[in-house]
Formats: structure tokens, sequence, C-alpha cells
């Protein structure tokens, strides 16, 4: 089992720590190890990235830590959670209750999917003051209305009164993000907030949670697989590939240094702006092999342009800088990084 | 009203003030009483080999654009001038052999491939429509094509479902120039793929349009991957260009401020450059309802009365080949 990876120093308590979190599916092919060994430490006021190309475990992770895999197939198989004192592996769904939208809050990819259509913003919003805070309802709305405002809502005394269709797409994103946000929760975990959303509107959702994390102080795990969007919004990033970590540290280090040739392969392939038009872009050979049939190793070694025997076992995590790991057999001798 | 010049003197592909409108049923009669302007006034040209990049967000109209040029929808108005012929009059056997020279790549690889067909009938299917050769001569022209895109020859007999998103875009592609085509419109052709996925994509487009001398217009809302395809790129917001230029230029210099505000909400890769965000606020307004005078004033940073009354017009910037719709240099 890969030792754990955790980006931050010691220095002060995390918020959230997940620890060697393993999580399995049954499926009529036998069970899949979605996610395997991942570990890492989130902390008050800091937003840390996880990133990864589609089904390498990033948002399994995060169903995992608010504990809400599909029923019956997904489960933790082993590893904790740990937040507030206890392992939320070992709550009871009616414990979780309390935990979830009141302690931890999850901004999802989809805002009219995570919306329920024939409720109003306003009784949806209510529904998480009502199980966390307060029995009366008139109390409850007026608490909406107030966090409507806060996440930029213009005349939100109207808009609690709207159906989510009656709503633009980065006003549905808001609306989730006042959900989340309603009970001044320690921890959010925001699944591609930004995904389905347009560029500029894209700009405002970031803009306006840097700010409200600046404002009350909850750490932010963010799941994307937009290297940009890290770049500019994550103080520490954890690169996942094939449900593990490749590699985590802070998110300078991890552009400006990358150790892995997952994360190098990454940043190579993307388009930026200030390249040459029209040049051959580097690329990754092949895709993600399927979790069914994963090598055994390193799991990235079939895809790897520094693949050598030793890959056929499981790579150690090592220390690159103070609190920088890496998972990789060769990182040592890889040729010095140039962006 | 004025057309985009362009560096090559006879443009592949001309449209002239193309206007495409859906009329929107209200009321318990559903008569058509208002129109969605989705297209509205578009004046663009594609020249040979040459790449136009069109960018723009959800909604302004830029997939409405690329179905009117292949002829899917029926433009309100307006010409669409493709080897001396306009498609925009086009009918049955006409237009039908017009669209063995342009084709159409779509950003969902999952929806655009039938799902019953094996990949071999999906590829020859243009040859079939076309009624070109037998079955064995298809069957050798798919293995040239599979092979050409990058997928393995006992991919023929598979079917879609099989094959990851990037491959099934490769099949995509297989399709769309099976018949040698000289433009293909790409709607969003790697917006739903991973980033390493993407960039073997972009390459083999790349070496495609080399290897056939083709034509793209290439639709996308990512203003990073469309400058690296392009040569030139028109930016377009809410039903009309806003912006034209080579691609380098649009970079270096925008001179539209939504352009700029677009380049400068790209999230760029790179934790050592804090650059300064332009937000803008607000949404894209309705085509259905679009504001008076310049459609970008509700959200322009630098808007004035003149704004708000005046359409501004396609003009030249003074750098080559640069166009904006803006009243004011910025």
């Amino acid at each position: 089992m890969p030792a754990s990876l955790s980006p931050i120093p010691a220095d002060d308590a995390p918020v959230l720590s997940v620890r060697n979190l393993i999580t399995t599916f049954d499926t009529d092919n036998g069970t899949l190890t979605a996610v395997d060994g991942v570990s890492f430490d989130l902390h008050r006021g800091r937003t840390l990235g996880v990133v990864g190309e589609s089904g390498c475990g990033k948002s399994v992770t995060a169903f995992s830590i608010m504990r809400l895999l599909p029923q019956p197939m997904g489960r933790i198989a082993g590893g904790q959670v740990l937040f507030g004192g206890r392992d939320l592996t070992k709550l009871t769904p009616e414990e979780m209750l309390s935990v979830r939208g009141g302690h931890m809050g999850m901004i999802f990819q989809e805002p009219m999917t995570a919306l329920n259509p024939v409720h109003t913003i306003g009784r949806q919003l209510s529904e998480v003051f009502l199980l966390h805070r307060t029995k009366d309802k008139r109390a409850a709305l007026e608490m909406s209305v107030e966090i409507l405002e806060k996440v930029g809502i213009p005349s939100p005394e109207i808009r609690v009164g709207e159906y989510p269709h009656q709503l633009s797409g980065g006003m549905r994103q808001r609306v989730v993000i006042a959900m989340a946000l309603a009970c001044k929760p320690g921890v959010v975990i925001a699944d591609e907030p930004t995904t389905a959303l347009d560029v500029t509107i894209q700009a405002q959702i970031l803009e306006l949670m840097q700010s409200l994390q600046k404002e009350m102080g909850m750490a932010i795990m963010l799941i994307t697989h937009d290297l940009g969007v890290i770049a500019e919004m994550c103080d520490d990033v954890v690169v996942m590939y094939a449900g593990r970590v490749a590699e985590a540290g802070p998110v300078k280090k991890i552009f400006g240094a990358p150790s892995h040739p997952y994360t190098r392969g990454l940043l190579a392939s993307i388009p930026r702006l200030e390249h040459e038009r029209k040049t051959r872009l580097a690329t990754i050979d092949g895709m993600v092999p399927s979790l069914a049939d994963m090598p055994v190793g390193c799991r990235y070694q079939n895809r790897c342009p520094y693949r050598t025997d030793v890959c056929a076992q499981l790579p150690p995590v090592d220390q690159v800088g103070p609190d920088h790991k890496v998972a990789c057999h060769r990182w040592r001798e890889l040729p010095a990084y140039s962006a | 009203m004025s057309t985009p010049s362009s560096s090559t003197p006879a443009p592949l592909l001309e449209v002239r003030d193309l206007q495409m409108h859906f009329p929107v049923r209200e009321g318990i009669l559903l008569r058509a009483k208002r129109n969605c302007r989705a297209v509205d006034g578009v004046n663009l040209t594609v020249g040979k080999g040459e790449t136009l990049g069109l960018v723009g967000e959800s909604g302004c109209g830029k997939s409405t654009l690329g179905k009117s040029i292949v002829r899917l929808y029926r433009p309100t108005a307006g010409q669409i001038m493709f080897q001396g012929d306009d498609l925009a009059k086009c009918r049955g056997a006409d237009l039908k052999a017009h669209r063995r020279e342009l084709q159409m790549i779509f950003q969902d690889p999952v929806e655009s491939l039938n799902s019953r067909h094996t990949v071999g009938e999906i590829v020859a299917e243009p040859f079939l429509i076309h009624k070109m050769g037998d079955a064995a001569w298809r069957k050798a022209r798919v293995a040239e094509l599979l092979h050409k895109v990058g997928l393995p020859a006992n991919a023929a007999e598979r079917f879609p479902f099989e094959f990851s998103g990037g491959q099934r875009q490769r099949i995509g592609i297989a399709r769309a120039i099976a018949l040698k085509p000289k433009l293909i419109v790409c709607d969003e052709p790697v917006s739903a793929l991973d980033v390493s996925i993407q960039s073997q994509v972009l390459n083999l487009m790349l070496d495609l349009q080399r290897e056939m001398n083709l034509s793209y217009l290439f639709i996308a809302h990512n203003l990073a991957v469309v400058k690296h395809v392009s040569d030139r790129i028109a930016i377009m917001y809410l039903g009309r260009l806003v912006e034209t230029a080579d691609a380098d230029t649009i970079y270096r210099s925008p001179r539209h401020p939504y352009t700029r505000a677009l380049i400068s909400a790209i999230p760029t890769p790179d934790p050592t450059k804090k650059k300064q965000r332009i937000v803008l606020q607000g949404d894209v307004p309705s085509p259905i309802n679009p504001p008076s005078g310049c459609p970008f004033h509700p959200r322009c940073p630098h808007a004035t009365d003149r704004c708000k009354a005046e359409m501004p017009l396609l003009r030249d910037t003074g750098e080559p080949g640069q166009q904006i719709a803006c009243h004011y240099d910025l």
C-alpha cells in the first residue's frame, strides 16, 4: 500500500485529513478499486486542488469524504477521513446528516441537476437552515435571502420565489454555492464547479469563491481537470492518476518543477496562448487503462516515456522537497524540467 | 456592410450578411410572434488551407452559424458563397454535390455516431450516400481512413461504444475526411476530451490539414485551443462578430472590450503569473430580446450613451486584417 502523501507541512493541524482512502465498487465484472490509498490534508483558509483526467478517481474521493457513494455498489474499503476528531468513514448515515450541509458543504458540477426543479430556490435553501439552524420557517427564508445576497444574486427577495429554470447557469451555480455555504461550514468540496460554465461566468464564480473564502476562512477542496483553474485558485495540489496520487505539493512547486512524468505530460499538452501557432502539441501516448485492467506496479507505466523494468513494481512515495512528494521510481533520473 | 479582408485572393468560403432567425412560438395558438436572432448579419471568409477560429460563449450563435454554413439549417437571409455557388439558395442534388466538399465534425462523439452501426459502416456511409465504388473498394477505403486517423484496422468491425472519447472523435474525423472535402466545419471538436487526448486530436487535425490542404472553420469556446490551431480568429457575441483579426494579433493586441475580457478570463496554467482579471458583470443577454445599440453594452465597462443607441459596425482598426465592431478606440 502506498505510504501517505501529505502536501502540507504539519505545523498547523489540518481541518480534514484523508488517510489511505480506498474506495471500491462492486460491478458485474467483480470489485473495482476506484480510489487506492489516497491521502491528503485540508487546511483552514487554504485551497487544495485535485487534478486529473476523467476516471482518475477525483470525484469518487470527494463522494467518499461526503459519504455520498452510490449505494449499494460503492464502499469505503479502507482508510480514514478525520474531521473534527471523528472518523467520517465510521459514522452512521444519521450522524452524517449533521456533518453534511452543517459542517461540510459540497458544490456540484451541474447546477441544474444539483437543484430540485420543482421547488423554489427559497424552499431549497430554507431546507438547509431548517435542518441545521432553526425551526422557524420564516427565519429560514430570511436567512436564505441573506445568503443569496452574499453570493451576489441581484434582488434576492424576488429570486427566493423563483424556480431553478428561471435562472441562468451562472446564477444557478451561485445558488448551489449559497447552499453549500449556508451554515458556514469548515470545509467546502467543489467538484468541477465551473466546468459547465462559460469562461466569463467562470471568472465571476472563481472570484466569488475566493472572496467568500477570505471572509469565512473555510478550507476548499477544488476538483477540476483544468490546470489553469488550479494555478489561479489553489495553494496546494494533488495530481491523481488512475485512482492514486502521482504527485502532491504546493502549486508553485508542481507547476514550476514537476517531478512526476504524468504531471509533466499534462502540463506540456495544454495549448497556451503564448505558444507558437499550428505547431504539434506534446501528447501523452495511449489512454488511461480501465480499472479492471490496471498494470501491476506503476499505473502510468504503459504511457510513460521513462518506463523501465523497475516500473512493474509499486513506486515508493519519495519526498522531493519538504512538502512536495512524488510516487515514481525514476523521478531523480528525469531530465531537468523546462516549461 | 464591409466584409473582412483576407490574405488569400479568392476565398474558398465567403459568408455575406448571414442571418438565421428562429421563430419563437408562444401563447395558446403557438403563433410565432418574435424571432430568436441566433445569427444576425455575419460576414466572414475562409481561404484555402486556412483555419478560421470562431470563438464565443454559449448562446452566441457560433454553432448555429456553423450548421447554417453546412446547410443543416436553411438561412433566413444572406449568402454562403462556396466555390462560386450560393449555398444558401442550393437545394436537392446541387446541395448534395456541394456537401461532398463541405463536412462537419461534431462536439459530442457519443451522440454524433449511430450506436447501432459498426465503425466500418459509419465511415463508409458517405460513399454509400454518394454511390461510390463497390463493397470491396469501400472496405479498402475505410481501412485506409482508419489508419490515417490512427485507429487499429480491426476497428471497422467494432461498435462506437467500444471506443474511448478520443477514439470516437477520430471516427468522426475519418467520416468527415472520407470524401476528401475542401472545408470542414468543426463544432467544439475537442471540448469533451481530456487534455492529454485533446492534444492528440488537435495534432491529428493539424496533420490532416497539411496533408490534404483542408480548410477549417474551427468553432470553440476555449480561446487558447482556438489560437493554437487558427490562422485568423473571429469573436462572436450575441449573433454578431465583434472582432476579427489574425490569431497572433487577437492575442497580442485585442481591441474590442469583449475580446479583452474573454482573454483575461482564461485561467493561465502558471501560478507565478498573477494577472488582472477583467470580470464582466451579468450574463449574455437573450437573442430573443437583444439589447438596443451595441449588443455588448449592458456588460461593457466602457459603455456610453452612444453605445446604448447606436449599433457599431465592423470597421478596420489600422492593424492589417483586424476589424472591430466598437464605436471607440480603447
